[in-house]
């Protein structure tokens, strides 16, 4: 009787050391320093959590819509109502010159790059604070999360530019080669907005006054940025001070690469990507120093 | 054997003031600037009072080898694993790892409750480092263990919390590093889940992991590890054999204030000096066989006379499951006026408890209005028995009468 009760009161747990592991050889190698050192900047360990990267931006993509009734339709009705009423105010009432074209189209190719970069700062600078549970739980190298912000929009961004294309066929503009130029500058339009996000995001995640700051910032932003109206109703006296707002030229380029038109002003563009890389750098080098200090103070 | 895990002089400072001043706004920064610039900079503000979470905290642990951390609340332990799982980085010292680290230091942190059990299932899998092409090769065997079946499409967030757990765990019991740190995560859920939790860790022991687990239950610690490292105040107390450890751990542990109780005001009517065990003929001891009666003392300093007192002692398993209450009201026992110093005696049953850690608390209220006047947790005990295991005789044993009636039932 007793055997069987042995048998019953569990699988003893006695045990010793496991056996030797199979190959010892081939395992990573971490080290962890000080947070006082400079470490270099970890592509490799980015790399490696590109999975990572992927899954978040995908849960973004999928969480963004759920549990609307509308769903994906958002992302059509933004725009289009953005675009309706700065067209109804803007272009009927106050009559802004759009250098020749339709007003809703001139509003609507600067609204759908606007409204993505600003999109993703806005996601991106609070992002760290957003998911602070997993970075108090959970180690992985911090950068995905502004990386995943800035990509995800982009999903937006792709409708909405389907639908500023289906107006332009109402509007009976055709798009010409020139449209390919949207790539490059929707690329640096990302660099910029991540080399925000990595100014911000860190300081965000230290004081929380960013977060009330950003709306504020991007709307100012917006009316600096020449979104309601043309770059040329600027005056000449302070056309170089207003093309170091780096979004000046990429909205020019992005107008041009949809509705042609007048040739961007080259010296804004050259600033924009000028900035925009110097931003995206230094971002760089801030985000990895202050990002190992983030789960102690978030 | 090459070292697993090598940590060299860690220590983690936290700053005060931070977190303490909690108005943690730019403004105050802004102004702290402001008067550096305007001050010469040596004399600007006092430099900071730190605080030394860890400090000086060395050891190394071999592939393979199962280490439990233990040490009270704010000791510093879970400090250590964030250190060690780069979550937090240290102040000094550095540390070294060998292998793949898997870290579980919160089951499901990560899940997104909008998303169904099967993207939670790729989500919180590539949180945790795996790869995808991992995740979808053991995307059957993670259902099947975590026993979810057709609700694995449905939103985590209609799931029960039980659902919830087993989900998430089933996923990380699928990641098999090489280097396991676990913090509390076999504390969570019931004691199946428990023995889920400890039965996976086997296996990766058995597979020859690390394993360095954290943990407050030392039955855990026990079964799993055959080396402890206590931290005490932030410093390693000592290393080595689990047994000993653990005495040394529980020594020091014997004697803590209830976490839940805050005494009105601040005022302490009446103090708990110590709670001791003993066999029945008051030799103080705290291996007790089954079924063996106890005899559980307090002794208290009451700066103002408590009259007919309600007395409570509770003995608590290791998994903060209560057992049993021995009440001076249930028991229509009337004692004495508490005041000054004195004890107050109970002498238990025979206890049928199976075998495991448990504690003694003590808890004091005022008789009528039922005032809490004292609350703390103290000695911890062990029962042996070869045979009376928690999960499977559960909470007590005592035979019963058993009869069979040979006659066919009609």
């Amino acid at each position: 009787m007793m055997d069987s009760l042995d048998a019953l009161a569990l699988d003893a747990p006695k045990h010793g050391l496991g056996g030797p592991r199979s190959e010892p050889t081939a395992m990573p190698v971490t080290e962890i320093l000080p947070d006082n050192q400079l470490v270099a900047f970890d592509a490799a360990g980015v790399w490696q959590y590109r999975g990572l990267l992927w899954v978040l931006i995908l849960r973004d993509l999928k969480v963004l819509y759920r549990q609307t009734a509308l769903g994906a339709c958002w992302a059509i009705a933004q725009p289009l109502f953005t675009v309706a009423i700065f067209t109804v105010i803007f272009g009927h009432f106050a009559k802004i010159p759009t250098d020749g074209a339709p007003y809703a189209l001139f509003a609507g190719s600067a609204i759908i790059l606007w409204t993505y970069f600003a999109e993703s700062v806005r996601r991106s600078a609070t992002g760290l604070v957003t998911e602070a549970e997993l970075i108090r739980k959970i180690y992985f190298p911090r950068l995905v999360i502004p990386l995943a912000t800035v990509v995800s929009p982009m999903v937006d961004f792709a409708i909405a530019l389907a639908v500023m294309l289906v107006l332009m066929l109402c509007y009976g503009v055709m798009p010409s080669w020139h449209i390919v130029l949207a790539v490059p500058t929707l690329a640096v339009t990302a660099m910029l907005a991540l080399g925000v996000s990595l100014w911000l995001g860190p300081v965000n995640v230290r004081f929380r006054d960013v977060k009330h700051t950003l709306p504020f910032l991007i709307q100012i932003w917006m009316y600096a940025s020449p979104i309601v109206y043309a770059a040329s109703i600027v005056p000449d006296s302070v056309r170089w001070l207003y093309a170091l707002n780096p979004m000046v030229g990429l909205i020019e380029a992005f107008r041009f690469a949809i509705l042609g038109g007048t040739t961007p002003d080259l010296f804004a563009l050259a600033v924009s990507v000028t900035v925009s890389s110097l931003l995206l750098f230094t971002g760089l080098i801030f985000f990895q120093r202050m990002e190992r200090s983030f789960a102690d103070i978030i | 054997m090459s070292m697993a895990i090598s940590v060299q002089d860690i220590g983690k400072q936290y700053w005060r003031a931070p977190r303490a001043t909690h108005d943690n706004s730019l403004r105050e920064a802004l102004i702290d600037g402001a008067r550096g610039l305007l001050t010469r900079r040596s004399e600007a503000r006092p430099t900071k009072e730190g605080f030394w979470a860890l400090k000086d905290v060395s050891f190394g642990i071999k592939h393979g080898e199962n280490v439990g951390i233990i040490g009270m609340n704010g000791a510093g332990k879970s400090t250590l694993l964030k250190l060690i799982s780069r979550i937090a980085a240290p102040t000094t010292g550095s540390i070294r790892l060998v292998g793949r680290v898997g870290a579980l230091l919160e089951v499901g942190t990560g899940f997104h409750r909008e998303l169904t059990g099967r993207e939670n299932i790729f989500l919180y899998g590539s949180i945790l480092g795996m790869h995808r092409h991992e995740i979808a090769e053991k995307f059957d065997a993670i259902v099947e263990f975590s026993e979810i079946g057709d609700f694995i499409d449905m939103p985590v967030k209609r799931y029960s919390s039980g659902m919830y757990v087993r989900l998430a765990f089933s996923v990380a019991a699928h990641l098999e590093p090489d280097i396991l740190l676990l913090d509390e995560v076999l504390a969570v859920g019931d004691y199946t889940f428990q023995k889920k939790c400890i039965d996976f860790a086997r296996r990766l022991q058995s597979k020859g992991s690390t394993i360095l687990l954290v943990s407050h239950n030392m039955f855990s610690v026990k079964t799993m590890c055959e080396r402890v490292i206590y931290i005490k105040n932030g410093r390693v107390a000592f290393d080595g054999p689990t047994d000993e450890g653990l005495h040394h751990y529980e020594r020091d542990s014997y004697l803590a204030d209830a976490p839940w109780f805050r005494p009105e005001g601040g005022h302490h009517p009446v103090e708990i000096q110590d709670v001791t065990v003993a066999d029945e003929s008051g030799a103080p001891k705290t291996l007790f066989r089954h079924g063996e009666r106890m005899r559980i003392t307090a002794r208290y300093t009451a700066s103002e006379p408590i009259t007919d007192p309600h007395v409570l002692f509770s003995i608590t398993r290791s998994d903060e499951l209560l057992c049993c209450n021995f009440s001076t009201m249930t028991d229509r026992a009337k004692l004495q006026t508490l005041s000054g110093d004195g004890t107050i005696e109970l002498l238990t049953p025979p206890l049928t408890l199976t075998a495991d850690t448990y504690k003694v608390s003590v808890v004091v209220r005022q008789r009528g209005f039922e005032r809490l006047l004292a609350a703390r947790i103290g000695a911890r005990f062990h029962v042996e028995h070869p045979v009376f295991a928690p999960d499977v005789f559960g909470v007590f044993h005592t035979p019963g009468t058993w009869t069979a009636d040979p006659a066919p039932h009609r």
